[in-house]
């Protein structure tokens, strides 16, 4: 008996352990005063938080991962809502084609959607690259914009709107009235998993880059082979504090958790 | 439902639209250019090339065997863990539930590179075998195979586990004391009762972590450094090194054919095994 309880405690200490261990360790790292990127860290100091807002590059690229993030999400959800409601309320003539492509952008790899973008979009129609990486980030978010709309516009009986549409009110009117509040908590999740998912991005990203062009991640990866100081762990648990934060903080508000 | 079908499709048509010309076009283009002759015409010979190629060959089916490993490491530790965490109380239950999927919030690069601070030269690895007297100079683990398989375990065994969770709390609560009061061993309870009961969840999560693995960037690129190449950091070498537009279209074409290829052998093991044990 005392085998099998003992199983319990150590098999998770080792899982978690696994799984979070290697970012306690980033983020101890990070507080280091040494020279170079080290476990146990040399002494304690702020100087690598400091250094991250210093650099140029992830000031540019912070921002840029930002705009992509905001920017890709809304259109995402514009147009994602609307697809999603015809999905659910219509019968929608090929509507499977229509589900099938719009969701096809998260099973192919990023990396063949940045290439394919770049050879064939940018390039022939001489498209500027900020202008790409918004077209991908919103084709790479508008999967998960369908997904959690499609599924809280499945939750909300639909008789209601259709009670307003006999009481008098315009179809357009009882989308905004009837449907839209209820469905907020789900738009709100779909926001916040389209941001962490764009925000993390890394293949699609890769090849639509120009000078001084780029996102936080891909900007953290150059930036790693070429330094090898702390500044990244530092960087890494400041972005991991605010993801965990911003999830957190919709947990608690929205219920996160019961629409991804 | 409503009836009215050109109002179905203007809400529809611009998210079609939109992913037809930003993503489904483009790809299809990317990937006919594989099979197009120089001369003309259609040829399979950028394929067979490809293939040739010894380097070609050792990426191929390294990405293979990584993917396979990741994928078997995470069911076995996967279905360890997901006992454990269903054996809880509720409330600890949700926090250790929680405390699993909190991975998958942080940036894979962030979670990608604290592995060269465990694994690297002057790591807390090489450091404790040095100090434990296990090795004396330092073992070179980062940019290797292993370093790979560890980050990609790392970054999907949560989609394991939270797959096995689900399965397994969709299982009837007596079956296992059932079996056990019939006699079987811990063995044959779980591979005559559990594994039958749960393999829906463990072929989701399996397809989650083998497709991921398959086409893992992030990974390969920090912990396999430029010489241990997967097919993803192979076909971005391809583009940015050797500016051979071909032989990443072929990357691709075998990256999507493997993935496509591993959801419905998956979905196939699933129903077949479902068919074999009905009549019984």
């Amino acid at each position: 008996m005392t085998a099998r309880s003992l199983f319990i405690p150590i098999t998770l200490l080792l899982v978690i352990a696994f799984l979070i261990g290697p970012f306690l360790i980033i983020v101890a790292a990070s507080f280091s005063a040494g020279e170079t990127l080290a476990f146990p860290p040399q002494g304690f100091s702020l100087r690598w938080i400091a250094k991250v807002f210093t650099v140029e590059s992830f000031r540019a690229s912070f921002g840029m991962s930002l705009f992509l993030a905001i920017g890709g999400t809304a259109a995402a959800l514009v147009l994602g809502i609307p697809a999603s409601y015809a999905l659910s309320r219509y019968k929608l003539p090929g509507a499977e084609i229509v589900r099938t492509v719009v969701s096809a952008p998260i099973i192919v790899p990023g990396i063949i959607v940045g290439l394919a973008l770049l050879r064939y979009i940018v390039v022939p129609f001489q498209v500027g690259i900020t202008l790409a990486l918004f077209l991908a980030h919103t084709a790479l978010v508008l999967p998960y914009a369908v997904r959690v709309v499609s599924a809280s516009l499945d939750n909300l009986r639909s008789d209601i709107e259709e009670a307003a549409v006999l009481l008098g009110s315009s179809r357009l009117g009882a989308f905004f009235r009837v449907v839209m509040p209820n469905i907020r908590g789900g738009i709100m999740s779909a926001f916040i998993l389209g941001f962490v998912t764009s925000f993390n991005q890394v293949p699609v990203s890769l090849f639509l880059s120009g000078p001084g062009v780029r996102t936080l991640p891909v900007d953290m990866i150059a930036y790693m082979e070429i330094v090898f100081d702390p500044s990244v762990a530092a960087l890494s648990s400041l972005l991991a504090f605010l993801s965990i934060g911003i999830v957190f903080i919709a947990e608690r508000f929205l219920g996160f958790s019961r629409y991804v | 439902m409503f009836q009215n079908r050109a109002e179905a499709l203007a809400l529809a048509l611009p998210a079609a639209i939109f992913a037809a010309t930003v993503f489904l076009v483009p790809v299809v283009i990317l990937l006919s250019d594989g099979f197009r002759a120089p001369a003309g015409g259609w040829t399979i010979s950028a394929y067979t090339d490809f293939f040739s190629n010894p380097l070609n060959q050792a990426v191929f089916l390294r990405t293979l065997r990584l993917g396979a490993l990741v994928t078997i490491a995470s069911a076995v530790i996967g279905y360890a863990a997901a006992f454990a965490i269903v054996s809880l109380e509720p409330g600890a239950k949700g926090k250790v539930t929680g405390l699993v999927v909190l991975p998958l919030m942080i940036s894979p690069v962030a979670r990608t590179y604290a592995w060269i601070v465990i694994l690297g030269r002057t790591g807390i690895v090489n450091q404790a075998f040095q100090a434990l007297g296990i090795t004396e100079a330092p073992l070179r683990i980062l940019f290797s195979e292993t370093a790979i398989f560890i980050g990609l375990l790392q970054l999907f065994l949560p989609l394991m586990i939270i797959s096995l969770i689900s399965a397994l709390e969709n299982m009837p609560k007596d079956a296992i004391p059932a079996a056990r009061v019939l006699g079987a061993n811990w063995f044959q309870v779980f591979w005559k009762v559990v594994l039958p009961l749960t393999k829906e969840g463990l072929v989701i999560g399996g397809t989650l972590v083998f497709t991921g693995s398959l086409t893992a960037y992030i990974t390969p690129a920090i912990l396999g450094g430029s010489k241990v190449l997967m097919l993803e950091t192979l076909l971005y070498q391809q583009v940015a090194v050797s500016n051979n537009f071909v032989a990443a279209s072929v990357i691709a074409f075998i990256l999507i054919v493997m993935s496509f290829a591993a959801n419905i052998l998956l979905k196939r093991v699933a129903t077949a095994r479902n068919k074999q044990r009905s009549p019984q």
